[in-house]
């Protein structure tokens, strides 16, 4: 009987061993990142790429519900649509047809706008070689423990994103500004979500390592629109990004959705093209990553219990050029008219 | 032979010198030309001193002095130290050992008070200078060792031996931290701590959501130039800061408080929000450097006292506050039941500022020491930090600036090998070679023990590494990759090389001597 516990035991002991084994550890599941970035950029203008703004927005809306400050969001629009004057509800950019969410809002930060929108621009930012009085809120200001969301939308074509009207950024110059970001140790980990025609292009060039990318069609396919609002007279959204929309609005910052949910956000039946995955750069199971791990912020709090008991009131020494005596300054008016400086020629 | 002949001879002479010429001035002068001219200008750059970097060997020397009464203990506690900082590869301790002078041996067994022990042993060495520190033996002291503000350490007798080693390793020296510095991986302190830098700027917003309510006397310009600007002071060797102060009104956050017996406790989850309002408000982006936040909360009447958690059985802190890590701190100010009917406040000032020092001094690398058993630490009760911390920040900064610069510099290397059409100018490749000579210089300096030296090659260094890899001339040639380079050539040189490669097979022909026609027989 007791040979018969010792052998129970020791099956037991050997099937916790094995199922140890074959676990993957949790420390490894789990991201170690400590900030989170979005770069978010619709590329294309004129009146009928309403629908790119749009995305765009749809994308800025939900990134900024879940956590993300606008100080870590970078927007990109290259067109104002909500200015435009073709737009029958001045100041606003629906994205669907019953005109129900205002994706324009009251507190959009756009940080490149119109003409600043350019693959120049672009790459400068990736790569952080910004000219040197480029204020913060311009500036890519990322570092090893940062997570980045990079959302392009406009038109594409197989390995090219066109921007504006007149300029493209290929595969291989997007793959290249990556691999110096990752050489920088400017980003943890980087989830890639492209919505163009043929995008799955963009990021065949990728080999610099942890990004992981999804795109809207694959290449040889294009990537439709869902629907038209006939008030507004354009394309409201493109489909991907309707359904990705759907599903981010029902993800709370606290909420347990995982990537690989999102990455089959669009079947074929809803999308009419086909969402292209890339994960062999990533080293993580898309299965076990939380969907806020790239949608949501992390913050650390540490609740400070040391203060420091100050005996003295400290005093700073002043520098000097503040005691100066200050010689007030005579003012007067200048004449209205700079008359006195034109010669009369009577 | 005819007249015939020799004239087509000289026609075919003239033909072939014809087209002699179009390959030499196509081929000869214009291919190597056209190469010249459409290569990627980069300057020569260092790659075999940036490829023998070795990040990992950088070490520091500093100098100990241990200071005994009699031989044997000097002898065996330096034997000990010795022992303990063998194998660490990040710090080199230069050891010297002495007899306390008589004088000073009366004065430290007699007097009472630690302070004036310090004082004492100030006069007799020299204990203002960087990076060094002193292990005096003092007898009467309660505990086995005690350290204050200055460069030295007592310890009572030689039964302290492991106690101090513990000290040095855990208080003064940190050879765990100065690693994290040199790795490529931030540790737990780094996460922490600002990213080096030339220099912060230090915000103090006072953040007062309901000013129709409640008067907040506090002088925030004054608060933070004597607190905060006396402790700067004492960290300009290492950065720059400037100071700012300003006040947000009706800044509105919504806590989602829960109420419990005696105040309210504010909702986890909602403090990180709590930041990015701040920030939205706060405004501190406009400037180019980095800025330190710091904010005092003036909570409302309806919610104060506001406490960050549940406190049931333990003592809660005399303050509530938190910092974020490389963000800031925000206190909170919580009025008083009287102070709201009275409808006026005056923030504790002191204690307000103390917890933001305690932050700052987080923020920017000095570590928290954790308790150790026999020794004594005494508590901070001043703005400025101890002298042995600020030796510590040095040491670490130097670290870490250095192993920064080689990293950026070998991956700038190895881009340049992998991505063909990045150029390379003149101020690039100057930023680059003065990068590589101040790491040369601040290695030199930090195997000398000379700190602050070695702190401000260190600093060259790495400010230069930056702006070389940084250098917005470096994407010059981006819209000129090269498939694009064969879209332009091609179809313009082709219909030319054609014709004229052809042509080199009779040229060749004719000029060995043979015919190159056939002579055409009726």
């Amino acid at each position: 009987m007791s040979l018969y516990y010792v052998y129970f035991i020791f099956t037991f002991l050997v099937t916790i061993k094995i199922s140890n084994a074959i676990e993957i550890p949790e420390k490894f599941q789990k991201s170690n990142h400590t900030n989170n970035w979005a770069v978010l950029v619709d590329t294309s203008r004129f009146w009928f790429n309403y629908r790119h703004v749009a995305n765009v927005l749809s994308i800025y809306r939900s990134v900024k519900r879940l956590g993300i400050p606008d100080s870590q969001i970078i927007l990109m629009i290259s067109d104002d649509m909500a200015c435009n004057p073709r737009n029958p509800r001045p100041a606003t950019i629906f994205n669907n047809a019953h005109e129900q969410i205002n994706v324009y809002g009251d507190d959009v930060e756009v940080d490149y706008r119109g003409y600043e929108v350019s693959v120049e621009n672009f790459v400068r930012l990736l790569t952080g070689r910004v000219p040197p009085d480029t204020p913060r809120s311009k500036r890519l200001l990322t570092d090893e423990g940062s997570n980045i969301l990079i959302y392009l939308t406009g038109h594409g074509g197989d390995g090219f994103l066109k921007f504006q009207d007149s300029e493209e950024i290929t595969s291989q110059e997007l793959a290249d500004a990556l691999e110096q970001m990752w050489q920088k140790r400017r980003y943890n980990e980087i989830f890639f979500i492209i919505d163009t025609c043929q995008a799955s292009s963009m990021y065949e060039k990728f080999y610099s390592p942890n990004i992981l990318a999804t795109a809207s069609s694959l290449v040889g396919e294009d990537s439709l629109s869902h629907h038209v609002d006939s008030a507004i007279g354009v394309y409201i959204i493109d489909r991907y990004t309707y359904y990705v929309l759907e599903f981010l609005e029902n993800v709370h910052p606290n909420s347990k959705k995982t990537m690989s949910e999102f990455l089959a956000v669009c079947p074929k039946s809803a999308c009419l093209s086909t969402v292209g995955v890339r994960r062999d750069l990533f080293k993580r199971d898309p299965s076990k990553v939380p969907i806020t791990d790239f949608f949501g912020s992390v913050r650390q709090i540490i609740i400070t219990t040391d203060p420091i008991d100050i005996q003295e009131i400290p005093k700073r020494k002043k520098p000097m050029s503040i005691n100066k005596t200050k010689v007030p300054e005579k003012r007067e008016y200048l004449p209205q008219f700079p008359m006195h400086l034109v010669k009369t020629t009577v | 032979m005819s007249k015939h002949d020799t004239k087509s001879e000289t026609e075919e002479a003239n033909r072939m010198w014809a087209s002699a010429s179009f390959v030499g001035v196509l081929i000869i002068i214009g291919l190597p030309l056209w190469w010249k001219t459409t290569e990627v200008y980069r300057v020569a750059l260092p790659y075999d001193k940036i490829n023998a970097f070795e990040t990992d060997s950088h070490y520091i020397s500093t100098e100990l002095t241990v200071l005994a009464n009699d031989d044997e203990t000097a002898q065996e506690v330096a034997r000990q130290i010795e022992k303990a900082f063998q194998e660490s590869d990040v710090i080199k301790l230069k050891i010297t050992k002495k007899i306390i002078p008589n004088k000073l041996q009366h004065l430290l067994d007699s007097v009472a008070d630690e302070q004036e022990a310090l004082e004492d042993v100030g006069a007799a060495f020299n204990i203002k200078k960087h990076n060094t520190f002193y292990v005096v033996q003092r007898k009467p002291l309660y505990q086995d060792v005690w350290v204050g503000t200055e460069r030295v350490a007592f310890f009572r007798d030689i039964k302290a031996c492991s106690t101090i080693v513990k000290v040095l390793e855990k208080w003064i020296y940190q050879p765990s931290v100065l690693i994290g510095a040199r790795s490529e991986i931030a540790d737990a302190a780094r996460q922490v701590r600002f990213p080096s830098g030339p220099g912060y700027h230090v915000v103090l917003s006072v953040v007062h959501p309901r000013p129709q309510e409640l008067k907040v006397n506090f002088n925030a310009r004054d608060a933070i130039e004597d607190y905060i600007g006396s402790f700067v002071d004492e960290l300009t060797e290492l950065h720059n800061f400037t100071l700012k102060s300003q006040w947000l009104h009706l800044l509105d956050f919504d806590f989602e408080a829960t109420e419990v017996p005696g105040g309210r406790v504010a909702g986890a989850e909602r403090l990180p929000l709590l930041l990015t309002r701040l920030e939205e408000r706060a405004a501190t982006h406009v400037s180019e450097r980095p800025t330190l936040n710091l904010a005092l909360y003036v909570v409302p009447c309806r919610l104060a006292p506001l406490a960050l958690q549940r406190y049931d059985k333990e003592i809660p802190p005399p303050v509530q506050a938190f910092m974020s890590p490389k963000w800031g701190g925000v206190v909170f100010g919580n009025p008083t039941p009287e102070e709201c009917e009275k409808q006026v406040y005056t923030p504790p000032v002191n204690l307000i500022m103390g917890t933001f020092l305690s932050q700052l001094r987080k923020l920017l690398g000095i570590t928290d020491k954790e308790a150790q058993a026999g020794a004594r630490l005494e508590a901070l009760r001043r703005a400025a930090p101890r002298a042995w911390e600020r030796d510590a920040l040095l040491r670490l900064r130097a670290l870490q600036q250095l192993a920064s610069a080689e990293t950026s510099l070998r991956s700038l290397a190895k881009l340049l090998g992998e991505i063909s059409n990045i150029v390379i100018n003149d101020e690039v490749g100057a930023s680059i070679n003065l990068a590589v000579e101040s790491i040369h210089r601040a290695t030199e300096h930090m195997e000398k023990a000379d700190l602050l030296e070695a702190h401000r090659y260190s600093q060259r260094a790495f400010l230069a590494a930056e702006t070389a890899f940084m250098e917005p001339s470096l994407l010059a040639l981006l819209y000129f990759p090269d498939d694009q380079k064969y879209a332009i050539y091609i179809p313009l040189f082709l219909p030319i090389m054609f014709p004229v490669v052809l042509s080199l097979k009779n040229l060749l022909l004719w000029f060995r001597g043979k015919p190159v026609h056939k002579e055409k027989t009726d």
